[in-house]
């Protein structure tokens, strides 16, 4: 009954409901210690006198709030990000092999020396009634730290989700660029062989590509590529085109597959999107090919990062611990230091509640404001590391705060400020003339 | 205003099972304005204090007709608010606190309907002792201003008792002179019931009467002093 109730309500008011229900301590003790006084001015005063301390508490807490709420945030941004990059590749057809190894030289262009795929396998896949494109890829080689890579136009306006600026390529030696790639439009190149430090510069002097559009921002690896005519790299490297001689300067599908080099893999997009199951256990086959879904692959690996998390959770909660532990320690110590404060309030007569009102709203100002700025560090350190992470990997990873980690903060404040009732009980054991006395 | 005092079989134990302070019996009329003084560690603090009900002990302490030693503690902290104001040697204020936050102390605790006179109490009486109530903190102030700031807390809740410990013993001749006129001007006024533990003579010589305490015993005849 409450069960249904619970599930019924918009996913916005459980949110809600949980914050409002983990600050719940925090405004009871509050409203309990405070009701009928007007303690704000000693706290202030208490605030102030230790300002250096104080400061060090909250920027303790700041840090460590930051942390977990960042690491959070940071690892949910990143999945997020990933699985976006995986969206234009629904279903990925390879020679046998690691279907990781794969997934990250496709979807992330993170190529390894992997086996090929021939003419007959990739026809046996461009030619199925339910599918819709099937474009080959030829990786190695690349421009100024970029991926040139050899596809065909369908796979382009695929990526691009048909939003190409320019015009297509009409010849072998024209290219896309990706957003972010370091050629734009009318700009020529020569691509290097290989990528990274082992690119050779000068392996392909002869040859030059004319830039003649550029795709959209999609947030993923591939902005950086420069797409070319998957015909173009194989003459580059002195293999056959794909196309019998007689079909002149044909660019794209069919391919002839007693001249079609070989691919690493072919990018299949299906029909309808329920074909896709049964082509890939229809391109499955023992020792001749085999077709995967990058989704489910990332998503093998977020459930191995997913216990990465709980580890880095645990970690980081046990972090937090410890710094509410020792800023608790830290308010035990100062609060010796205003003993005489505190004997001198109960000879005039204030209440056992009124001195626990001051000493708690004192520590509960330091956690609160921690807290509140720990939640800034936190969103500050996740769009930093997010840009660092778009900048290095191409992937966008748009890192922002979620419910899960207000309530992270939430739990944090009000267990804290449960535990600071003891330093605050502690102040109230210390014999009143004793303390005038100290 | 004040209070009577009566006090009978007063004994106050040190930790260890010594007597710190025993006093047979001690009457005193309300409205009295009462010195103790004595050697050093004699007790006369701890005297001071048993009668703030801030120190257990055994016997009775009647103020009026409460006795304060029959009160649980926060019955004694109930009774100090409404009935007793306190000054200290070294005054004891907020350093960070204005005259008028510190000397209006007692209303950040007290009732709703109480705060605003407490509030108006000390800010009369700031300015009866010469004080402007104002929020420059008295960590500036110079001794004698503090003590006075001191003395308008004490009397800000308008409590019939003032029980002082050396409230001149900080403070230059000048500033302390004219102190004990405050202060002995402000309690006499009002009928207030006025203990000053002190050696200052000055301050001792315009009470009414002088209690002398020694190895822990009060001795009423103020001869004894001499």
């Amino acid at each position: 009954m409450l069960r249904d109730l619970w599930d019924g309500l918009p996913v916005l008011a459980q949110d809600v409901a949980i914050l409002l229900a983990l600050l719940a301590p925090l405004l009871l003790i509050g409203g309990f210690l405070l009701r009928g006084f007007a303690p704000w001015p000693l706290v202030r005063a208490v605030l102030w006198r230790f300002r250096w301390a104080n400061g060090m508490f909250v920027a303790l807490i700041a840090i460590s709030v930051g942390m977990g709420i960042g690491l959070i945030a940071q690892e949910r941004g990143l999945r997020q990000g990933t699985a976006a990059a995986a969206d234009k590749f629904d279903l990925v057809v390879s020679a046998p092999g690691s279907e990781m190894t794969m997934m990250l030289a496709t979807v992330f262009l993170q190529p390894s020396d992997v086996p090929l795929l021939g003419g007959q396998a990739y026809n046996t896949v461009a030619n199925h009634p339910n599918v819709d494109v099937a474009a080959p890829l030829a990786f190695g080689d690349s421009y100024d730290g970029a991926p040139v890579i050899g596809t065909t136009a369908d796979f382009a306006r695929h990526l691009s989700d048909d939003r190409i600026e320019g015009r297509m390529w009409q010849s072998a030696f024209e290219a896309i660029a990706g957003a972010a790639a370091p050629v734009g439009i009318g700009q020529t190149f020569t691509p290097a062989h290989g990528m990274g430090d082992e690119a050779e510069e000068n392996a392909h002097e002869l040859v030059e590509f004319t830039v003649v559009a550029t795709m959209p921002r999609t947030g993923t690896p591939w902005d950086r590529a420069i797409l070319v005519p998957v015909e173009a790299v194989w003459e580059v490297h002195g293999l056959a085109n794909g196309h019998a001689p007689e079909a002149g300067d044909q660019l794209g599908p069919p391919f002839d597959a007693a001249y079609f080099p070989g691919t690493p893999s072919i990018i299949v997009r299906a029909e309808a999107l329920w074909a896709n199951y049964a082509l890939r256990s229809e391109f499955t086959r023992q020792n001749e090919m085999m077709a995967f879904f990058p989704g489910t692959v990332l998503a093998n690996l977020y459930r191995v990062m997913g216990d990465v998390r709980q580890v880095m959770s645990i970690m980081s909660v046990v972090t937090q611990v410890l710094v509410a532990a020792s800023v608790l320690l830290g308010l035990f110590i100062l609060t010796r230091l205003f003993r005489r404060q505190v004997a001198m309030l109960r000879a005039l007569g204030a209440p056992r509640r009124f001195v626990l009102s001051v000493v708690w709203s004192y520590a509960a100002s330091l956690l609160l404001a921690g807290t509140l700025a720990g939640i800034a560090v936190g969103v500050g350190a996740t769009a930093a590391i997010s840009t660092v992470v778009t900048q290095r990997t191409d992937i966008l990873v748009n890192a922002s705060l979620g419910w899960g980690e207000i309530h992270l903060a939430a739990a944090f404040l009000a267990a804290t400020s449960l535990l600071s009732v003891l330093p605050a009980l502690a102040t109230l054991r210390q014999p009143v003339v004793e303390g005038l006395r100290a | 205003m004040g209070l009577t005092l009566a006090i009978r079989d007063l004994r106050v134990t040190g930790p260890t099972g010594r007597v710190l302070l025993s006093v047979d019996a001690l009457d005193l009329p309300e409205g009295s304005l009462v010195g103790v003084r004595g050697p050093s560690g004699a007790g006369k603090s701890t005297l001071l204090y048993a009668l703030g009900g801030l120190l257990p002990a055994t016997g009775a302490v009647r103020w009026g007709d409460t006795d304060i030693l029959a009160l649980g503690e926060e019955a004694r902290t109930a009774f100090r608010a409404a009935n007793v104001g306190m000054i200290f040697q070294d005054f004891l204020l907020f350093e960070e606190l204005g005259s008028a936050d510190n000397a209006a102390l007692a209303a950040m605790f007290a009732p709703r309907d109480r705060r605003s006179a407490t509030r108006d109490a000390a800010v009369a009486n700031l300015r009866h002792l010469g004080l402007e109530p104002g929020k420059r903190p008295v960590a500036s102030f110079s001794g004698g201003e503090r003590q006075r700031v001191g003395v308008a807390r004490a009397l800000a809740a308008n409590a019939p008792v003032m029980l002082a410990d050396e409230p001149t013993a900080s403070l230059h001749r000048e500033a302390a002179d004219a102190l004990i006129n405050d202060l002995v001007a402000l309690t006499r006024d009002q009928g207030r019931t006025l203990i000053a533990v002190s050696h200052d003579l000055h301050l001792l010589e315009r009470m009414d009467r002088v209690l002398w305490v020694e190895d822990g015993v009060l001795r009423t005849e103020a001869a004894d002093a001499a």
